[in-house]
Parts: structure tokens; sequence; C-alpha cells
């Protein structure tokens, strides 16, 4: 069996929903820091497949930039989960609901 | 002094004066009427060296407003009508002012009195100085003004607060007219300058149209109280007595004649009749009404009212220099008359009614005596200074037209019929209560006054002596009757027919009344007629039917679709809709970053959706 774009693609758009559902479902927010990640990821594989399969460089591009804005992402992220658990004592996205109308 | 410095002293000293009588505070009442004298004084004396000094007229101007090309100008004006009425208005109101000293010596609210009448005298002063109709205008609002505030000087009664405002209301509809036609002279013209108009209107009077004429008459109609606006000036005599003599019989009820003395160029024939015949029907309506009061300012009231349509009639026959005659000389014996009628009141405790009155003539001799000349006056008794003008009108009137020239000399007859009934009843016979027959001769303060415009009320028709050459135009108008062809014959028929008049009214009211009756006989014997002529048609209550019945539905109507439709479905309903698209999207808001996430992707999707095409 040879491994071709599908079964690519098939990887990454579970990744993706894997990514998805856990930004949805879970509470915690350092999990769903991790599957947004796993979103990101699930994007760079897809763009590293279809960069070789259509033989040009445009998609392996993109790919450092999502990883160089990640980085940078978790650097705030994190920041600001940290900060946010010293005010509220939590990283409970339930309890952090402030945003209601 | 130059007459410029002297014109804006004579204007600007009676404002000077009612501020300077505001500042004083707590002195207000101690010395209110000193400033008010001495500013009359004053005023007196200027009027003296600016008319002595004054030859010809002078006008000075002075840029006002400038919209672009269109530039508006205050001036001032000063001519030998303007002279003729700055002389009496001085002279009267000083007399007025002395005598208030006397009347209102017990009012609680003296400043404010003298400071009301101080700042009438500045706007009335403005009135006649005005050199164009924006300017007169002007003023025509401040005397509006300050009538309304000494008509409500007695505020703490309900009569004289719903007068003072009836008063102002009234005024107002004819006040609109008279702004619409000086926006429309102006329009036309292209100046509300008297000078500029009476020249354009000479070169150009196709500019002239009767439709500006009726709207500039408006004004007239309202301030000079002439039908059908006449509803306000009896219910005026709410006010102090001085205030009815000097705002509402000799000044600014006179000023509406005045106005159109000043604009009679522009008015056209159709105009003047229009004038002529509804002051004619004034003449004789007010005549009719007077014998049904019994209030004995009320009775003066209707009498102005009479004698302002006299005015009227005769100006709109042509003659604006008689009408200007009548006007002094009605100024100087009507101020007498009302400040006998507060002499009487003031000795009769503030008791109105001439029914409760009677044989004030051995209490009160000189009173008696000076209301009894401006009675005769008023009648037109030869000699008296109203038979000249009244003598003067007839003839002018008998000359141009026969209808209006007996409505007229019927008129005359009235007035001397209900003068009679107030001579008789009030100052003859017996006293009818206990405040007539203790009354007693008021202080010298204020029989001096009386005594004074007494002398003027006798001598003030013999216009040829007049000092200053005052009165020009009422010399040139004079001597146009006197060059009649037929002058001689209808002079004799005037005189026979005005002097027939005083007699017969004189003395039939004399029988029919009788000398210091307590009751109304005309209301006992005709009690169908009286009660006619205390309907006085009626006017008031179709003004009170037209404004429950027409105004106030519509009043409501307007204030229903305010209410309803601008506020409640406009308004209201789009901030209403607003609100619930609010509450709505409120409830996506859940403070779940879960939630959002998923709004955020479901976002996303109606944008790929939209992207695709798919819809």
């Amino acid at each position: 069996m040879t491994i071709g774009i599908n079964e690519f693609i098939i990887v990454s758009s579970l990744l993706f929903l894997v990514g998805f559902f856990g930004v949805i479902f879970r509470r915690n927010t350092i999990i769903i820091y991790m599957s947004i990640e796993l979103m990101l990821n699930a994007i760079n594989l897809a763009l590293v497949a279809f960069s070789r399969y259509n033989n040009t460089m445009d998609g392996s591009i993109f790919v450092f930039f999502i990883m160089t804005v990640a980085a940078a992402e978790v650097a705030v992220g994190l920041a600001i989960i940290v900060m946010l658990y010293r005010q509220k004592q939590t990283v409970l996205v339930n309890e952090l609901n402030q945003l209601k109308g | 002094m130059d007459i410029l410095t002297n014109l804006l002293c004579i204007l600007f000293l009676p404002l000077g004066a009612s501020l300077l009588i505001i500042a004083l505070g707590k002195f207000r009442k101690q010395y209110a009427p000193s400033v008010a004298f001495v500013s009359s004084v004053f005023a007196l004396g200027l009027s003296y060296t600016l008319l002595k000094n004054m030859s010809e007229s002078v006008q000075f101007s002075w840029e006002w407003l400038a919209f672009g090309d269109a530039k508006f100008h205050i001036g001032l004006l000063l001519d030998n009508i303007g002279a003729t009425m700055l002389a009496m208005v001085s002279i009267v109101a000083l007399c007025i002012v002395t005598f208030s000293i006397g009347y209102m010596e017990d009012d609680a609210a003296k400043g404010r009195f003298f400071a009301g009448v101080a700042f009438f005298m500045f706007s009335m002063t403005g009135i006649i100085l005005a050199d164009n109709l924006i300017m007169i205008f002007l003023f025509w609002e401040l005397v509006g003004f300050s009538s309304y505030l000494l008509i409500g000087h007695y505020f703490q009664k309900d009569e004289a607060k719903s007068a003072s405002q009836k008063a102002f209301i009234v005024n107002r509809i004819g006040d609109f007219g008279f702004l619409i036609g000086i926006i429309l002279t102006y329009w036309q013209f292209g100046t509300t300058d008297l000078a500029l108009l009476s020249v354009k209107a000479g070169l150009e009077p196709t500019l002239i149209s009767s439709f500006v004429g009726f709207l500039l008459i408006c004004g007239f109609i309202g301030k000079s109280a002439q039908f059908p606006l006449h509803v306000w000036l009896p219910d005026a005599m709410a006010g102090p007595t001085p205030v009815s003599a000097l705002i509402h019989a000799a000044t600014m009820v006179a000023a509406g004649i005045y106005l159109l003395i000043r604009i009679d160029f522009i008015l056209t024939t159709e105009v003047l009749t229009f004038i002529a015949y509804s002051g004619t029907f004034v003449a004789l309506f007010a005549g009719f009404c007077a014998f049904a009061q019994d209030d004995i300012k009320r009775i003066l009231a209707y009498s102005t009212l009479s004698q302002l349509g006299y005015m009227a009639a005769i100006l709109g026959m042509g003659f604006s220099g008689i009408a200007l005659f009548h006007l002094i000389t009605h100024a100087f014996f009507k101020a007498l008359l009302f400040l006998g009628a507060g002499a009487v009141i003031h000795a009769c405790h503030h008791e109105q009614s001439i029914f409760k009155m009677g044989g004030l003539i051995k209490k009160m001799p000189i009173t008696a005596i000076t209301f009894i000349i401006g009675t005769l006056a008023l009648c037109g008794v030869y000699g008296f200074s109203g038979f000249y003008s009244k003598d003067a009108i007839l003839i002018a009137a008998n000359d141009h037209n026969m209808t209006l020239f007996y409505c007229l000399v019927f008129g005359a007859l009235m007035t001397a019929g209900y003068m009679g009934r107030l001579v008789w009843i009030v100052f003859f016979g017996k006293a009818n209560s206990e405040a007539a027959s203790s009354a007693h001769e008021v202080k010298p303060v204020m029989t001096v006054p009386l005594i004074i415009l007494s002398v003027f009320a006798v001598f003030v028709g013999l216009n040829a002596y007049w000092p200053f050459g005052l009165g020009a135009s009422i010399v040139s108008d004079l001597d146009h009757l006197h060059h009649l062809s037929n002058y001689k014959e209808i002079h004799k028929w005037v005189l026979i027919l005005g002097s027939l008049a005083w007699v017969i009214g004189l003395s039939l009211s004399l029988l029919f009344y009788g000398r210091g009756s307590s009751d109304d006989h005309l209301q006992l014997k005709f009690p169908k007629v009286f009660a006619f002529l205390k309907g006085r048609l009626w006017i008031d209550e179709i003004y009170e039917t037209y404004v429950n019945t027409i105004q106030k539905p519509f009043a409501e109507f307007l204030s229903f679709a305010d209410e309803v439709i601008l506020r409640g479905i406009i308004v209201r309903g789009g901030a209403g809709l607003v609100g619930i698209l609010g509450i709505g999207f409120r409830l996506l808001q859940v403070g779940k970053l879960n939630n959002y996430v998923l709004w955020f992707f479901v976002g996303l999707l109606l944008f790929w959706l939209y992207g695709i095409d798919l819809f």
C-alpha cells in the first residue's frame, strides 16, 4: 500500500477534528491550548503534504510561518494563563465566565 | 447738546431708570417713585429742548446686521408726526407717574410697578423714534411685554393673571401677521426704512399690494384692539389704574394708529376702505357694549375702543393727519378720565362698580370737576379739545362717505350717552354704599396731575397755537378740509348734528338713569336689550368655543401624533427593536470560551459556504 495524498488529508483532518473537539469540550485552559496546537499542526501536516504533492515550496514556506506564529503564541498565551491562575486561582473555563453579557 | 445725543438720551433715560430701580434692591420700594418721577421730568425736559431745536425731520441710521447683500439698519427718525407723539407721550407720562406716586402709595410691589412703567416709556419712545419697520417691530414687542408685566401687576389675583396672558396672546396673533407683512415688504421693496419706502412706493406704485397691506395692519388690529382682536382691552383693566391710563388709553393702543400713519403710503384703497369700515363698526359696537358695563374702568375701556375706532375710520378715509389729531386730543382727555376713575376707585377703597358710588361731587370736587371736563371733551362739547378733532373727523367723513358719517354721528350720540350715564350715576345723587359715603378728596399729588391734564383736555384742541411747529401734518389735513368747496355748509351741518348728539346723549342718560341710581335702569326695564349688550356679540364666547372645539382637539391630535406616532412608534419603536435584538444577541454571550469558539467556527463555515457560492 502506497501512502498518497488522500491518506495525508485523512490523518490531517482527523487530527484537526481531535483538536477542534478538544477546544470545544474540554474545560481546562491548558488542554484547550494543547488542542489549538494540535489543530495548527494538523494544518501544517496538510500543507506539507500538498507542497510535496504539487512539487512547489509554497506550502512549506507557510509551515515555517505557522510554526513561528505558534511559538510566539505559546509564549504570550502561557503567560496569560499563568496570570489568570494567579488572579482567579483557577484555569477552568466554566469558571472564567466574565465575558457573559 | 446736539440732536443725536438728545435723541439717544430721551430713548435710553427711561431704560436706565428702569434698570436703576431694579438694581436698588431693598431700597427699591423707598426710592422707585422718585427715580421714575425724576426720569419722567428729565424726559419731558429733553423733549422740550429737542422740539425747540427741531426745524425739519432728522434721521440717523447705523448698520446693524449684514447677511451677504442684505443689510439691516437701526436708526432714529424724528419728523413732525413723531415729534407730536413724543410731546404728548412725555406730558401724559409725567402726569401719570406723578399720579401713581399717590395711587400706588400702599402697594407692596411699588418697585416692580415703577420699573415696568419706565420700561414701557423706553419701548414707547422706541416705537415713536424708530426709522424702519423692523425696529418698530422690536419695540412693538417690548411695549407688548411691558403691557403684559403691568396688567399682571396684581398677579395674585386670577383675573389679572389671565388678563395679562390674554393680552399677550391676542397681541401675538396680530403681531404674527405684522411680522409676515414686514418680511414681504422687505421682499418687495428691498428695504424697511420708512423714508426709503415712501420714496420707492411713490416711484413704483405697482410694488404696493393689498395683501401685504392687510398683513401689516394685523399688527394695528392687535395693538389698537380693533375688531376682531379687541377682546383683550376690556380685560386689561385688571391692571393698576395708572397703567390703564398710560398704556391702555393714551399711548400703547394709540401706537397702532401711529403705525398706520407711518405706513399709510403703502396701504392700498382696499385696505384703507377696510380700515374705515372696521373702525366705524368698532366705534359703534364698543359704544353699545359700554352701556352694559358697571365697572367704571371697563366703561372707559370700551370708550377707548370706540375712540380708536374713530381714529381708524378717519385714517381709512385718507386723513392721517386728522387721525393723529384725534389721537393726541384723545390721549389727554382719556388719560384724564382714567386717572379720575383711579382717584374715585382709590377714594372708594377699590370699589369699581358705578352703582356702588354716587354723590361723589360733594366729597371729591376736584376729581369730579376734572372728570366732567374730560367727559365733555370726550363728548365733543364746543370749546373742548374733543370738539375740534371730532368736528374735523365728521367734516372729513361727510365729504368722503355719508353712510360712515351718519354712523359716526350716531357713535358720538352713544359716547355722550354712556359717559352721561357714568357721570350722573357716579358723581351726582346720593351715595350708594358705605365706601362711597366715607370717600374724601384724594391727596394733591393725585389732584395736581388731574388739573394739569384737564387744562390740556380743554386747550390741546387749539392746534393752531401748538408751539415748535408741532402737528404740521394735522394742519395740512385741516387746511384740505377748509378748502372744500362747500366747507361752510358742511361745517354748519356737522356743528348742529355734533352738538345735538352730545346734548341728546347727556340729557337722555340723565332722564333715563337718574342721578346716583343704585341699579341699572336699562337692565330693569329692558332686560333683553341689556343681556344682548352684555353679551358683546359673544365674541369671547365664540373664541372660547373655537378654542375648545377646534383648536384644542387639533392640539390634542398633534399631541397624539407626537406622543404616539413620533415618540411612541418611531422613536420608542426604533429603540425597542434595537433593544430586542440586543437581548437576542446577549443570549449568545454565555461567557463560556468553548461556545465562543463554536460560534467562531460556525461563522467561519458560513464564510466558507458564501465563498464557494453556495448562497
